[in-house]
C-alpha cells in the first residue's frame, strides 16, 4: 500500500490536504456540436458535447410543456489501466444518471416544449472524482451551447484520508482512502446539486467533508468563469 | 453518420460547377488531401496514443496492451482488435447506442488496412503457443466529424501503434506476470496507409469533406504498404466505378500514400 | 440615449442588480436579485434589465423574415431546418392557393429537398411548431448567392441601426444580401471580389459582434471612408 500522506500532512501527489489538483478548461473544443468543452482535472481528461434543444427522438420521450434533459457519460476503452469494454457498464449508467440530476436544477427548458438538450461526456483519460470533472465540462458547454441557466454547477469533491478530511481525492486515494464525497453546488444560488458518498465518516466529519467540497466548486466555478470569459470576452470591454 | 445530411442546393451547384473547372470548394487540387496533423502520447495510460485532426474531422485512438487467450485456430499469433465508433458528441446526427451499419463498415475498414498490410508482426507477441499471447487492442473515437472518417481513423490507429511501447510479460506459474520497467517496441514491419476518394461524376477527389460526401456517387479506400503494393480496398456508395477509373485511383492512393508514410514514419 | 445604459458582462447565475427593477429577456427574477440566464452582456436601462446573449439557438417569432432549408415534404406541407430547435412548416396551400389538391400538384416540383427559401413566420407558439409563409414581397425560393451562417443573436448588429451596417456591406461591396433573422445569410453579388469581400464583411460581425468601434474596422476592412461614428452593441 502506498503511504497516502506523510508526517506534514503532504499529500502522495505532494498536494496540500485543502488543495485541488491543477484544473484547465477550454471552452469551444467541438466543431459540431452546439456547445462544448475540454477539461483537464488532475489526469482526467475529458470532453463534453452539448446539441439542442433540438427534435426528440423517440417522439414518445418528449415532453408537451417542457425541453427535456439527457446525458450520456462514457468511457473510452483506453481510458483506464486494463481496457475497458466499450459498452456502457452500469456503474456508466448510473453516474449518467446522477450527472443529469445534478444539472437539471441548473437548466431552464420551459421554453422548448417538446424538445431535448443530450449532453455527452466523453472520460478520454480517467483519474479520481472523473464524475465531478465530468460535470464541470458539462456545465461550461451548456453555458456555451447557450442553453438558459439558472446559475452554472460546479462540483468537486472532498473524502478522508489518512484519518484527515481532504480536499479533491485522486486516484490513489479514492481507492485506497477512508471515503469519497463527490458533490455539485450552485455557487450563486447555494445549492447542493449532486451528492454521494463511499465510506465510513463521523457526523462531525461529514459535516467538515461538505464544507470542504463546497469550498473546491468554489474554486472551480472561478476556473470555470475564467473558462468562459476568455472565450466570449477576450477582445473588448463592455 | 454523415450520409444523412441534406445538403444546400446551392452548395451542391456550387461544388459540381467547380470541379468542371477542376477545383474544389475549400480551394484544395482534386488529389490534395487537407492539412493532417498527428500528435502521439496524449493519453498517458494508453501504451500507445494519437490524435489526428484531417481538416475539421477529428479522432483520438488508444492502444491497450495486455495479455490474452489466443483466437482458438490461431494459437501461434497474438490478438490484434482495432474497433472504430463515432462519439455522439462527435455530429448532431450520431446517436449512442448499438454501431449501425456505417460505423460497423469504418471499424473493419481500419482494422483491414492494418491487418492485411501485416504491419503488426503477430507471432512476436505469443507468450505460450495456443494459451497466452500478447493482445494489442486499437480502439479509435471519432470527436468531430467532416468527411473521410476512414483516413483519419487509418492514420489515428497506425500512429498510435508506431508510438506505443510494448510492455514486458514473463510466464510464472503458467500464467503471464509483467515486468516492472521493460518496454520495447512494437513489431512492426511496414506502415499502412489508406487513401479515400469519392467520384462526383466523372471527377475522382482525393480526401472527401462531408459536403462532397453529400454530392458523391461512388467511395473507395485503397491501403498501401511500404513496398508499395495494394494490400486492402473497400468500395461503398451507391454507384460504381470503370476499370480505368480504378486503375487510376490506385496510381493516386500510391502516390498520396507515399507523402502520408513521410509523415507517419516521423512518428518512430 | 446611450449614456443612460450600464452594461457588463455576464455568465448564468451572475446577478446583474439588485432592487425593483424589471426582469426582460434572459434574466429572472430571485428575491430582489435579478440574475442573468446566459452568457453575453447585461443591460440595465430605466427600469427594465436584460442580458444580449452570445450564444444560443434562433427562437422563432411571429413575423420574422428568417431562411430555411427543406428537409422534405408530406402531400400537405413542407418541412423546414429554420436553425432552430423546431422545424417549421410551410402547408401547401401557402404555395398552390386555397383550391390545392395534393392529387394534382406536385409540392416536390416547386421546392425540393435542399432548396434555401425565405420565410416568414406566420404564426409560433408553445403548443404548435412554427408556420410559414412565402406569401410576401421579397419571399420566396433563393436561386443563387452563398450562404454563410452567423449566430443568430449576432444579426441586430449586422444590420446595425436602422440598417446602417448592413447598407455600408451592401454599398462598398455591391452584394445584395438577404439577412435571416434565424442567423443564415444569403450573399449574392455579380463580381467575385466583392462576394469575397462582403462574405469576409459577415464574418466579421459575426466574430467581433460585441467588439467597440466595429463599423469602423468594417469600413476600413472594405475600404471605405470612415465617416461618422454611429456605432452601438446592438439594435
Amino acid at each position: 500500500m502506498t503511504q497516502l500522506m506523510n508526517e506534514n500532512g503532504i499529500r502522495c501527489d505532494g498536494r496540500s490536504i485543502d488543495q485541488i489538483r491543477n484544473v484547465s478548461i477550454k471552452v469551444g473544443v467541438l466543431k459540431n456540436a452546439d456547445g462544448s468543452a475540454y477539461i483537464e482535472f488532475g489526469k482526467n481528461k475529458i470532453l463534453a458535447g452539448v446539441f439542442g434543444p433540438r427534435d426528440v427522438h423517440p417522439k414518445h420521450m418528449a415532453d408537451q410543456d417542457s425541453g427535456i434533459l439527457r446525458c450520456r457519460y462514457h468511457m473510452s476503452p483506453f481510458s483506464v489501466t486494463e481496457r475497458k469494454n466499450p459498452a456502457p457498464s452500469r456503474r456508466e449508467i448510473e453516474i449518467s444518471k446522477v450527472i443529469k440530476e445534478a444539472l437539471q436544477p441548473a437548466v431552464i427548458l420551459k421554453d422548448f416544449p417538446r424538445t431535448v438538450v443530450d449532453v455527452f461526456i466523453e472520460i478520454l483519460q480517467a483519474d479520481g472524482g472523473s464524475r465531478c470533472a465530468a460535470l464541470d465540462a458539462a456545465s461550461v458547454a451548456l453555458v456555451d451551447a447557450g442553453i438558459p441557466m439558472r446559475d452554472m454547477v460546479s462540483a468537486c469533491a472532498a473524502g478522508k484520508v489518512a484519518d484527515k478530511i481532504v480536499l479533491d481525492v485522486n486516484d490513489e486515494e479514492d481507492k485506497e482512502g477512508q471515503a469519497d464525497m463527490p458533490v455539485a453546488y450552485m455557487p450563486n444560488l447555494g445549492k447542493i446539486t449532486l451528492m454521494q458518498l463511499d465510506g465510513i465518516l463521523t457526523p462531525n466529519e461529514y459535516k467538515k467533508c461538505l464544507e470542504t467540497a463546497i469550498g473546491g466548486c468554489k474554486q472551480v466555478y472561478e476556473i470555470q468563469k475564467k473558462a468562459l470569459m476568455e472565450k466570449y470576452f477576450k477582445n473588448g470591454e463592455a | 453518420m454523415t450520409s444523412s445530411v441534406i445538403i444546400e442546393q446551392l452548395k451542391r451547384e456550387k461544388i459540381l460547377d467547380l470541379l468542371n473547372q477542376g477545383k474544389r470548394i475549400d480551394g484544395r487540387g482534386l488529389h490534395d488531401q487537407r492539412p493532417l496533423s498527428i500528435e502521439i502520447g496524449v493519453i498517458p495510460k494508453a501504451n500507445g496514443s494519437a490524435r489526428v485532426k484531417l481538416g475539421y474531422t477529428e479522432v483520438i485512438t488508444g492502444v491497450k496492451i495486455q495479455p490474452d487467450k489466443p483466437f482458438p485456430d490461431l494459437g501461434d499469433k497474438g490478438i490484434l482488435i482495432c474497433t472504430a465508433e463515432i462519439l455522439p458528441l462527435a455530429d448532431p446526427k450520431a446517436e449512442p447506442g448499438p454501431p449501425g451499419e456505417e460505423v460497423i463498415e469504418l471499424a473493419r475498414v481500419v482494422d483491414r488496412g492494418i491487418r492485411e498490410t501485416e504491419m503488426l508482426d503477430l507471432k512476436q507477441l505469443v507468450l505460450i503457443k495456443d494459451k497466452s499471447v500478447i493482445g494489442i487492442f486499437v480502439d479509435s473515437s471519432v470527436l468531430n466529424t467532416d468527411g473521410n472518417l476512414f483516413d483519419a481513423c487509418s492514420y489515428a490507429a497506425v500512429g498510435a501503434i508506431l508510438s506505443c511501447t510494448v510492455p514486458k510479460y514473463e510466464i510464472k506459474n503458467d500464467a503471464p506476470v509483467l515486468v516492472e520497467g521493460v518496454t520495447s517496441k512494437p513489431p512492426t514491419k511496414t506502415i499502412p496507409v489508406s487513401v479515400t476518394m469519392a467520384r462526383i461524376g466523372e471527377y475522382i477527389i482525393v480526401d472527401p469533406t462531408a459536403d462532397e460526401e453529400a454530392c458523391m456517387n461512388a467511395r473507395i479506400t485503397i491501403t498501401t504498404n511500404s513496398d508499395g503494393n495494394i494490400c486492402a480496398l473497400q468500395k461503398g456508395g451507391s454507384d460504381g466505378f470503370t476499370v480505368e477509373q480504378l486503375f487510376k485511383c490506385s496510381e493516386i492512393a500510391l502516390s498520396v500514400g507515399t507523402k502520408i508514410r513521410k509523415q507517419l514514419e516521423q512518428l518512430m | 440615449m446611450m449614456e443612460t445604459v450600464k452594461r457588463k458582462y455576464v455568465i448564468p447565475g451572475d446577478t446583474i442588480v439588485t432592487g425593483p427593477f424589471r426582469p426582460e429577456q434572459n434574466v429572472y427574477q430571485d428575491g430582489d436579485r435579478i440574475i442573468s440566464t446566459s452568457i453575453g452582456i447585461s443591460e440595465i436601462y430605466e427600469n427594465a434589465v436584460r442580458v444580449i446573449p452570445l450564444s444560443g439557438m434562433y427562437m422563432p417569432k411571429t413575423n420574422d423574415l428568417i431562411i430555411g432549408k427543406v428537409i422534405g415534404h408530406s402531400s400537405l406541407s413542407w418541412e423546414f431546418d429554420i436553425n432552430s430547435c423546431f422545424i417549421g412548416f410551410l402547408p401547401a396551400q401557402d404555395v398552390f392557393g386555397r383550391d390545392y389538391s395534393p392529387t394534382k400538384d406536385e409540392l416536390k416540383a416547386r421546392l425540393d429537398k435542399g432548396d434555401l427559401v425565405a420565410v416568414r413566420v406566420a404564426n409560433f407558439d408553445r403548443s404548435r411548431d412554427p408556420l410559414l409563409t412565402i406569401q410576401d414581397r421579397d419571399l420566396g425560393k433563393i436561386e443563387s448567392g452563398e450562404l454563410i451562417t452567423i449566430a443568430p443573436s449576432k444579426v441586430p448588429r449586422l444590420i446595425g441601426k436602422r440598417g446602417s451596417m448592413i447598407q455600408t456591406i451592401e454599398m462598398a461591396t455591391k452584394a445584395i444580401i438577404t439577412i435571416g433573422q434565424n442567423g443564415l445569410i444569403v450573399v449574392s453579388c455579380e463580381d467575385p471580389v466583392g462576394l469575397l469581400k462582403a462574405i469576409e464583411a459577415v464574418k466579421m460581425v459575426d466574430a467581433q459582434a460585441h467588439t467597440p468601434n466595429l463599423t469602423e474596422r468594417v469600413k476600413s476592412m472594405l475600404g471605405v471612408e470612415l465617416g461618422e461614428n454611429n456605432d452601438t452593441i446592438n439594435e
